[in-house]
């Protein structure tokens, strides 16, 4: 076997354990995210600001090994300032953890939501797995909040400036009484 | 013979800038505050119970301020203006001197109650709970402006002087109204749950809270706040009947 020859099947060799390892790398990051999350209440998540609704989704370890310490929270963008939302004041619940999910086990995950103020919205929630570098999230969803139709400025304002003008009226009424009984 | 004494002082609070200028007062803080519950977009975030809850609180807590300040000169006016004397010298029993001041003290509670309805009717607009709204902040209202005239009267008999009833008054109001604005994490302590349960002015905004917000709008189902309250008028009246007959033992003119 002349050089050229061995060199070939070296080079064949070669290939053939640097294909074998990208293919087994590739396997073993598909089989380490297993994770898949969904968000099963799109539809009922427009509202009113001031509503309270539910973010209903689901956790779904589709592998073969059990999958343990993974926390999942909600994050939200707010579509007509391209900013994120400052969660504060509309979710008291932060993050959701799960100890262990088993292979092929679904599990729930609901966030209450109060919708603070009106516009467009989108809506992911990311799981994190420990001991591993990438999050899973789910698809996004958009949703709307409508304004609040609470304020009726029409109806207060003949109270509001009416009430004390009213009470006034009577004040300087019976004053012009008391002079006038004073008087006589 | 009380009734002379609540009509004449009647004719005072209504034909003097005093008594009818607490009118005008409370009439532009129910203003305030109405329009901005209704007007402002923060404010009007909040669920519309919860803004008939917070109006609610608002015009009892105005009223009891009010009363407090009306009922702790009423009295003790007839012994800095020196009309006392002359007063007790008439055939007047002290029944119908309490009774008729009282009576003054609580009509003046009804007119702030009559002018609170407009924004009443106007912030429960929409919802069934205009009636229980009102029934609500009159009989609470009721209740508490009684316990605390009553109260405020027996400190009046003892001290003899406006300046330091008002403040003992407005200190009793105070410590009593502070901590019903604590957070219900704040009241979750044993022992605050126990002074909130026998605070009347806890006991008016509980019960406000189970009628507008949590529905609750029978009296059996109010029934853990209002016997507080009737418990606090209680306590009150003894201790008037305490100060009144001391009253009479001192004399109207008291020598020191």
């Amino acid at each position: 076997m002349n050089n050229t020859k061995r060199l070939l099947i070296l080079g064949v060799l070669g290939s053939l354990l640097i294909l074998g390892m990208v293919y087994a790398y590739a396997e073993n990051q598909t089989v380490s995210q297993p994770l898949t999350i969904s968000i099963i209440s799109e539809k009922a998540l427009s509202g009113t600001a001031g509503d309270f609704t539910t973010v209903n989704a689901q956790i779904s370890n589709s592998g073969s090994q059990p999958l343990n310490d993974i926390t999942t929270y909600i994050s939200l963008v707010d579509e007509s300032n391209k900013m994120p939302v400052d969660l504060e004041d509309w979710s008291a619940e932060k993050g959701l953890f799960i100890g262990t999910i088993d292979a092929g086990q679904t599990l729930p995950l609901n966030w209450k939501v109060h919708f603070v103020k009106a516009g467009k919205y989108s809506l992911i929630i990311v799981a994190e797995t420990a001991g591993q570098e990438m999050p899973q999230v789910s698809s996004i969803v958009y949703f709307t909040v409508k304004p609040k139709l609470n304020l009726n400025p029409g109806q207060v304002l003949p109270v509001a400036l009416g009430t004390p003008i009213f009470v006034l009226f009577i004040m300087l009424l019976l004053n012009y009484r008391r002079n006038a009984y004073k008087s006589n | 013979m009380f009734r002379n004494i609540w009509l004449k002082e009647l004719k005072e609070q209504l034909y003097t800038w005093k008594g009818t200028l607490w009118l005008v007062i409370s009439s532009l803080v129910f203003s305030l505050i109405s329009y901005l519950l209704l007007t402002d977009k923060e404010l009007s975030l909040l669920d519309q119970t919860e803004m008939m809850w917070m109006l609610a609180k608002v015009i009892i807590g105005i009223g009891l301020l009010i009363i407090s300040i009306d009922a702790s000169s009423i009295i003790s006016n007839e012994f800095e203006k020196e009309t006392a004397e002359s007063l007790f010298l008439s055939p007047i029993k002290m029944k119908d001197f309490v009774l008729g001041k009282l009576l003054a003290s609580l009509s003046m509670w009804f007119f702030i109650f009559i002018v609170s309805i407009p924004y009443i009717l106007v912030t429960s607009a929409g919802t069934k709970l205009f009636f229980p709204f009102l029934i609500y902040v009159f009989l609470l209202g009721t209740i508490g402006v009684l316990g605390f005239i009553m109260l405020i009267f027996a400190i009046s008999l003892l001290f003899r002087s406006s300046k330091n009833t008002l403040t003992t008054s407005l200190i009793i109001l105070l410590a009593l109204a502070v901590p019903s604005l604590f957070s219900t994490t704040l009241k979750n302590n044993s022992f605050a749950n126990v002074l909130s349960k026998v605070n009347p002015v806890d006991n008016i905004f509980s019960s406000l809270d189970n009628v507008l917000v949590d529905y609750q709008t029978s009296l059996l189902q109010n029934g853990q706040f209002i016997f507080p309250l009737v418990l606090f008028c209680l306590i009150a009246f003894i201790f008037l009947v305490y100060a009144s007959k001391r009253f009479k033992r001192a004399g109207v003119v008291k020598h020191e």
